[in-house]
């Protein structure tokens, strides 16, 4: 069974009988020109505004693919596990390091806090 | 558009998920260390891969040695106020003075002294090589750190007086 893609013909005359009755509101052509020259002008915002949108839309369509939201989830879950492995790593040497003190002051009476 | 920041906030909370696991698994054993009765011994332990039988003979001889010390710390306080109270009280060197330094000195010595006294015991106990690992580390933190006190005020007073 052929599809409507496959088969543009029934499209093609639906697309040919339609006709546009309604007429345009006043001066559109001119409100047209107008919205262009005002985004040319403010520049940035309009570029910031669109490169968001585009983001956006392209997460919105590529999220939820299985292929990309795997990927996606497995690389913050590997970031997520070095993160948390160097922090551990951090605080361990800091433990280690006044651990080591503590033992320090407890036979060196030079290096009691109350003397320190 | 719905799928997609249910799958972006599942990504954030995975990744805070992986953070917290780790850090709660690579931090359990020093986490554990603290809540000892005596968090130190139990350092020495993990960082010197003692067995409990090693750690009781080492808890022993701290134990033994604590008396000592707490009496070294009190002769020091005792000798710092003295000299202290000599050095407010007078502009010039007194013999009191003198007296109270050759004593802080003489403290100091039999402070070090018996300190090594109590490293080579411990180390004693120990396998040798991580015997002989705990004493470079112990004379490094202790007789070490006072060396390095006297070189650096040695260090100074020859740039402030120009002794050469």
């Amino acid at each position: 069974m052929k599809t409507e893609s496959e088969n543009p013909e029934p499209l093609r005359r639906v697309l040919n009988k339609w006709r546009v009755t309604e007429p345009l509101p006043p001066r559109f052509q001119e409100g047209v020109w107008r919205k262009i020259q005002q985004a040319e002008a403010s520049g940035k915002p309009v570029a910031t505004a669109t490169a968001w949108m585009l983001s956006k839309a392209w997460l919105a369509a590529a999220l939820p693919r299985p292929a990309v939201a795997v990927a996606y989830l497995s690389v913050l879950l590997v970031a997520g596990m070095a993160a948390g492995y160097r922090q551990a790593r951090q605080t361990t040497a800091h433990l280690d390091n006044e651990l080591g003190l503590r033992y320090v002051q407890s036979i060196d009476p030079y290096q009691k806090p109350s003397r320190l | 558009m719905k799928s997609a920041i249910a799958v972006l906030i599942a990504g954030v909370l995975l990744c805070g998920l992986a953070f917290c696991g780790f850090y709660y698994w690579g931090t359990a054993s020093h986490r554990g260390l603290l809540h000892q009765p005596t968090p130190e011994l139990a350092w020495l332990k993990h960082e010197f891969g003692l067995s409990d039988t090693e750690l009781t003979r080492i808890t022993k001889l701290h134990d033994a040695y604590q008396p000592h010390c707490a009496e070294m710390c009190r002769r020091i306080d005792e000798n710092g106020a003295k000299l202290k109270t000599l050095l407010t009280s007078t502009n010039a060197v007194t013999p009191e003075i003198e007296a109270a330094l050759t004593e802080s000195a003489k403290l100091r010595t039999e402070c070090q002294l018996d300190m090594l006294k109590h490293f080579f015991e411990v180390s004693q106990t120990m396998p040798r090589e991580q015997g002989r690992r705990y004493l470079a580390e112990m004379q490094r933190l202790t007789l070490g750190s006072h060396e390095q006190i006297e070189q650096s005020m040695s260090g100074s007073a020859g740039h402030s007086h120009g002794h050469k």
